[in-house]
């Protein structure tokens, strides 16, 4: 069984948000509601200013407080990949798991849009899906078991590190890579697709992956460790530099 | 026929109920219909409740609101039923109606917020996830109802006021449901706002309190709020014992209340910051001063306390004050995004869509409705 997981080299990153981007598209995410996103931190007066950036997905907590919270186990952590993922047959929409994300990456679609225009007022759904987007994912890779598809009303969603793809991986391969041929279709849209090759995935349970050389020779960090959620998403900031940019907190 | 109830003899018995029920049912039809042709319409777009911060809005405020009184109410009524205070016994019944027209109320508005209510029946007591606050709040509320139910059951249109075996069970589940509810809060470890093993107790005290304001209230409403027409056992329950632990509660409130701001202006957490913003708002003043001080006071002093009108006055404001301090704790324990970028907003801003009070309308509404057709039709009013 893999414990699959992710390296984010911050370092590297651009912020160019072609990681957003793909995510969407293989996801069906409406805009501003993205499973993954980046967050920009600017820092400083101008003319000192500096802008910085975080790439955050959903962490894919070991001990997650979003499946501790879950009143139906709708949200659940899936044995075979270690991945967390919503049964959308089984949520009722109490949005008690978005209030005890501490990252804040759950999403809820019946609400308003968080940007404008409404696309989904412009490709509305028909049945129980939400919304009816031009681009979606072929309706096999649809699976409401496992969040996976077109969000329903009513349900709670998240990244799913792209189950649909990660699941098809060959057992026990370590890591899966773009540049790897025998991997590329099994990799994370959002670490296909980064420019800089500033993402990497694999078993963080095998000892030979280069995720996990990654986080041994880099220091590979972790967000909000004071949460307990152990996520498995790891980010590499060069040493000494916080992981979050800038002063979060601007209480004067 | 003729049935004594705790409207003093001779004077009018203050049969209003139908119109009472008349004009919640017209209420419930606003309500209810505005909320119902807005979920049809445009669905929950219409609530001000976004993926930025704010899960949960004021539909959860007015759920808890009337869940807490509910639980609230039953404590009151086991003052007399298990505790065998016999000077409540003019108000028992009267407040174990209310308690099920109160948790009526707030599960009709829960139903509406909710994403899936239907799965939630079938969901949540057949996948045991007992780790949850929200799993056995679920259950909790469900048994509690159900037994609130079943008592009721058998004081339909009997003067009897015997304390069934079944209340101790249910005095207890009121206290467990209040207490789970509080921890559905205050286990949120990543929201300093709403943590700490407080939360609990400080639910359970504003529990009791809030119940006390209803009763005080709804047993002049039943008396077509005339002091004088009142039995004497029972002006002398609002004027002494039950006036006085009302003070007491509302000093616990104020205490708690006051000292969590203080604590929150003072800490640096992250999501403690809204303090300053609750704390700058005059809404908390009016809350804080005119809805917890004033009653206080009111309740304290001898000379206040024994006037009818001070009575309900006093009630009533903390009726309003419990739900400003509520939607302030829940609204507020989000209003700090816990996670973005600095290019998000610093603190969410928030305030109730039109739908979101109608829904406390409806609550209102049909809690309403179902005591007062019981008072009317059911004998929740009468007594040996």
């Amino acid at each position: 069984m893999a414990k699959w997981g992710m390296v984010i080299d911050l370092e590297t990153c651009t912020g160019c948000q072609a990681c957003t981007t793909a995510c969407a598209m293989e996801n069906n995410r409406l805009p501003g509601e993205n499973w993954q996103d980046v967050l920009f931190y600017s820092e400083g007066e101008y003319p000192h200013l500096n802008l910085s950036w975080l790439p955050r997905p959903c962490m894919q907590c070991e001990n997650p407080s979003c499946v501790s919270v879950c009143p139906t186990k709708a949200t659940y952590v899936d044995e075979g990949t270690g991945v967390v993922l919503v049964d959308w047959n089984k949520c009722i929409g109490c949005k008690y798991c978005m209030v005890a994300c501490p990252y804040g990456v759950r999403f809820y679609m019946d609400e308003a849009p968080v940007v404008q225009p409404d696309v989904k007022a412009t490709y509305p759904g028909d049945g129980k899906r939400t919304w009816n987007p031009p681009f979606k994912m072929p309706d096999e890779y649809e699976d409401a078991s496992k969040g996976i598809g077109i969000q329903p009303k009513g349900v709670v969603s998240k990244c799913t590190f792209c189950y649909h793809k990660i699941s098809q991986a060959p057992e026990g391969v370590a890591d899966l890579d773009e540049d790897n041929p025998e991997t590329k279709e099994f990799t994370p849209a959002c670490v296909r697709v980064c420019a800089p090759k500033s993402r990497f995935f694999g078993d963080l349970d095998n000892p030979d992956s280069y995720v996990n050389q990654l986080i041994a020779d880099k220091g590979g960090v972790r967000l909000k460790e004071e949460t307990g959620n152990k996520p498995k998403v790891y980010y590499l900031s060069g040493g000494g530099s916080p992981v979050v940019p800038g002063n979060r907190s601007r209480r004067s | 026929m003729t049935m004594m109830t705790d409207t003093a003899p001779g004077a009018p018995r203050g049969n209003h109920f139908a119109m009472h029920l008349v004009v919640a049912l017209v209420l419930l039809a606003i309500g209810g219909g505005y909320v119902l042709y807005e979920l049809f319409t445009f669905g929950k777009v219409q609530f001000n409740t976004t993926n930025a911060g704010i899960f949960w809005g004021f539909a959860i405020v007015v759920y808890d609101y009337f869940l807490l009184t509910s639980t609230g109410l039953v404590m009151v009524a086991s003052l007399y039923y298990v505790f065998g205070l016999e000077e409540f016994r003019s108000v028992a019944r009267r407040c174990l109606w209310l308690a099920f027209a109160a948790i009526i109320g707030g599960v009709a508005v829960l139903f509406l917020e909710l994403g899936n209510p239907f799965v939630a029946i079938w969901a949540t007591p057949l996948n045991l996830q007992t780790a949850s606050p929200l799993f056995w709040k679920v259950l909790l509320v469900a048994a509690y109802s159900a037994l609130l139910a079943l008592v009721l059951l058998g004081k339909i249109n009997t003067r009897e006021d015997k304390g069934s075996v079944l209340m101790i069970p249910m005095t207890a589940l009121a206290f467990i449901v209040t207490l789970v509810a509080g921890s559905v809060y205050g286990m949120m470890a990543m929201r300093p706002m709403w943590f700490g093993g407080d939360v609990p107790v400080v639910f359970l005290i504003e529990s009791f309190m809030g119940a006390l304001a209803f009763t005080v209230f709804f047993s002049h409403l039943k008396n077509g709020f005339n002091h004088g027409n009142m039995r004497p056992e029972t002006r002398l329950l609002f004027e002494g014992t039950l006036a006085r632990m009302f003070a007491i509660s509302i000093g616990l409130h104020f205490i708690l209340h006051a000292g969590r701001a203080v604590t929150g202006l003072w800490s640096n957490a992250e999501g403690m910051q809204v303090w300053q913003y609750l704390v700058a708002n005059p809404l908390f003043h009016f809350a804080m001063w005119g809805c917890i001080a004033l009653p206080f006071v009111l309740m304290v002093l001898k000379s206040t306390r024994s006037n009818g009108m001070i009575q309900i006055l006093a009630a009533f404001l903390v009726m309003v004050g419990l739900l400003i301090s509520r939607y302030e704790f829940i609204i507020g324990g989000q209003q700090v995004p816990l996670f973005k970028g600095t290019w998000a907003p610093e603190l969410l801003h928030y305030s109730p869509s039109v739908g979101e009070w109608a829904l406390l309308v409806l609550a209102v509404g049909l809690a309403n409705s179902v005591y007062a057709f019981a008072a009317w039709q059911l004998g929740a009013e009468d007594r040996a």
